[in-house]
């Protein structure tokens, strides 16, 4: 009887989606953990939706099926839609950030003869004179969070990223081989790419992302402004599934679970015991220096409400190392991308509470990001 | 001249794009296959157009060239003004993505896309029609079968068989191929 009353409770609130099979593109990556439980558990039936699983070679093959309409929406790098929105090297477009699917959970690897000469140096600029040589490091995509976390992360030990290294973007299913041959001297990559070098003994985790900022926004769920105009129904349905995936992502059981459907060929197709121990947080054999903050999908919805705010940090990253200049309306660009108002109804469909505006961390190099001051931020501390 | 490089690490098909290219006169570099290789031979190859499948996992590499380094080929029928959404759909669906060094002459661009698209558009068409006979030949030898077997079975005459078949086809609601398969795998189960 219960769950009579809930479904037309729910039948009363939502209204029927637009679409009802719904393309989503994805790039082979343990955070993919909400779409892939959310198409398992077929968490989109209660709501209307079928969901399609489409895995892409690359972020570029995101963007542009994303722009031409073959995807409906894709787990997506937080800076591959501002790219897009900017048109940094290449098309322009109009781009929503409808949630955000997790945060933390990426790393940094360097080799195994740099990750040495890093823990007996202790510093990071004397490890990577002993290369005698420029170092070579991998990321993603040029606007991503990879190449953001990356930079930062160099730049507060006193290395620039654009001079004193050279930073290419290597697919990350090949990363592990490239590091291996020892064409890379490092990478930043999501999982479970680092715990794939460490146990083939190509390299070492050295940081995971949560150092350089705790609870970072990293994939996000996207799609075209225009998809979100046009079908605002589909569109709400769809967040209010996601957010019920992520919130079973929660529980550590879950998660051991969702990695045997991870580690299918169809998804990532790497072994599920190099998968499920990282989700679960533990980065067992790491040289870390500090604790790691495991992968958040949800934490009681802290995670996901798409805070204009974390935009703008990635504007300031583009603005510190010239992907992006001149005078532009940063906070309304960001708050034309993040879709809070569809969040907030989405969230109230599922029952997830949406934190607080306003948030504070301090980053690696003991600098405070507020949201509410971007400007601050870009000024202090600048390396160039 | 003008210098492409064509990158080849997927598995479909170019078929002669690198000969009809380098007919037309272009200077076709040693092609790549790997995104590991890529930066060093955009670099020291200088190649002025880089054609690439749309679904290659070096594209990435390609994109990052692009942004950071302003000597190195740019994305194309993303980036000139003009694109439109349809273009940029035919190229993605034609399987082909170009990326050409900034300031070259548009009017140079039009033939090398031209004869990309159109090499890819024919060899998609030619391998879906091959994939579109390949399948009517396999139903034709289904439905020979059954025809067949009723007719052996049955002591049926051709035309009956084949009307027992459409009957059957009509009352299930089903395609004529779908009654040919059952009934060749229930006879083969009764052998």
């Amino acid at each position: 009887m219960n769950m009579l009353t809930h479904s037309a409770h729910d039948a009363a609130d939502a209204k029927a989606p637009e679409r009802t099979h719904l393309r989503l593109g994805f790039v082979a990556l343990s955070d993919v953990a909400p779409l892939a439980a959310a198409k398992v558990l077929e968490f989109g039936h209660a709501h209307g939706l079928t969901l399609e699983l489409c895995r892409q070679p690359s972020w570029s093959a995101v963007r542009d099926k994303l722009l031409s309409g073959e995807l409906d929406a894709a787990h997506a790098l937080y800076g591959l839609v501002y790219g897009v929105q900017l048109g940094i090297g290449g098309p322009q477009a109009d781009m929503a950030v409808l949630m955000v699917l997790n945060r933390n959970g990426q790393a940094i690897t360097l080799s195994n003869r740099l990750a040495q000469a890093l823990r007996e140096h202790g510093n990071l600029k004397r490890a990577l004179a002993t290369l005698e040589r420029t170092p070579v490091f991998a990321q993603t995509f040029p606007t991503g969070t990879h190449a953001m976390w990356l930079y930062y992360w160099l730049a507060a030990q006193g290395v620039h990223p654009l001079r004193d290294i050279q930073s290419v973007v290597i697919p990350p299913p090949q990363m592990v081989d490239t590091l291996a041959q020892d064409k890379l001297d490092g990478f930043c990559a999501g999982e479970p790419w680092n715990a794939v070098a460490q146990s083939r003994g190509a390299g070492k985790t050295v940081a995971v992302t949560s150092e350089i900022w705790p609870h970072h926004p990293e994939k996000v769920l996207a799609c075209r402004r225009d998809f979100v105009a046009l079908y605002p129904n589909t569109t709400r349905a769809l967040v209010r599934t996601m957010l019920e995936a992520c919130r079973w992502l929660d529980h550590p059981k879950h998660r051991v679970d969702i990695s045997t459907w991870l580690a299918t060929p169809e998804l990532i197709d790497v072994p599920r015991e190099l998968i499920a121990p990282r989700l679960l947080g533990d980065y067992d054999g790491a040289q870390l220096s500090k604790p790691p903050l495991p992968v958040s999908f949800f934490d009681g919805g802290a995670v996901n409400y798409p805070r204009p705010s974390d935009g703008l940090w990635f504007l300031t990253q583009y603005r510190r190392w010239g992907l992006f200049s001149g005078a532009h309306d940063d906070a309304a660009l960001a708050s034309a991308i993040s879709q809070t108002e569809l969040y907030r109804e989405a969230a109230s469909l599922a029952g997830v509470p949406v934190p607080e505006e306003a948030r504070a961390d301090v980053l690696c190099d003991g600098r405070m990001w507020d949201g509410r001051d971007p400007a601050a931020f870009l000024g202090s501390g600048n390396l160039e | 001249m003008l210098r492409v490089l064509l990158v080849t690490d997927t598995d479909k098909p170019i078929g002669d794009l690198r000969q009809a290219l380098a007919r037309l006169g272009y200077d076709m570099l040693a092609e790549v296959a790997t995104p590991q290789a890529l930066p060093k031979i955009v670099e020291s190859q200088r190649p002025d157009v880089v054609i690439i499948d749309t679904e290659s996992p070096s594209r990435d590499t390609l994109e990052h060239l692009a942004v950071m380094n302003k000597t190195a080929p740019r994305p194309v029928l993303m980036f000139c003004s003009d694109a439109n959404q349809q273009l940029i759909r035919a190229a993605v669906g034609a399987g082909v993505t170009a990326y050409l060094v900034e300031g070259l002459a548009t009017a140079r661009l039009a033939p090398i896309l031209e004869v990309a698209l159109a090499r890819f558009a024919e060899e998609e068409k030619l391998r879906q029609r091959l994939a579109q006979v390949e399948s009517e030949l396999a139903d034709r030898k289904v439905i020979d079968r059954a025809k067949r077997l009723l007719m052996d079975r049955r002591k049926m005459s051709e035309q009956d068989a084949y009307a027992t078949l459409r009957k059957r086809a009509m009352d299930q609601g089903i395609k004529v191929v779908e009654v040919a398969r059952q009934l060749v795998s229930m006879a083969d189960l009764l052998k």
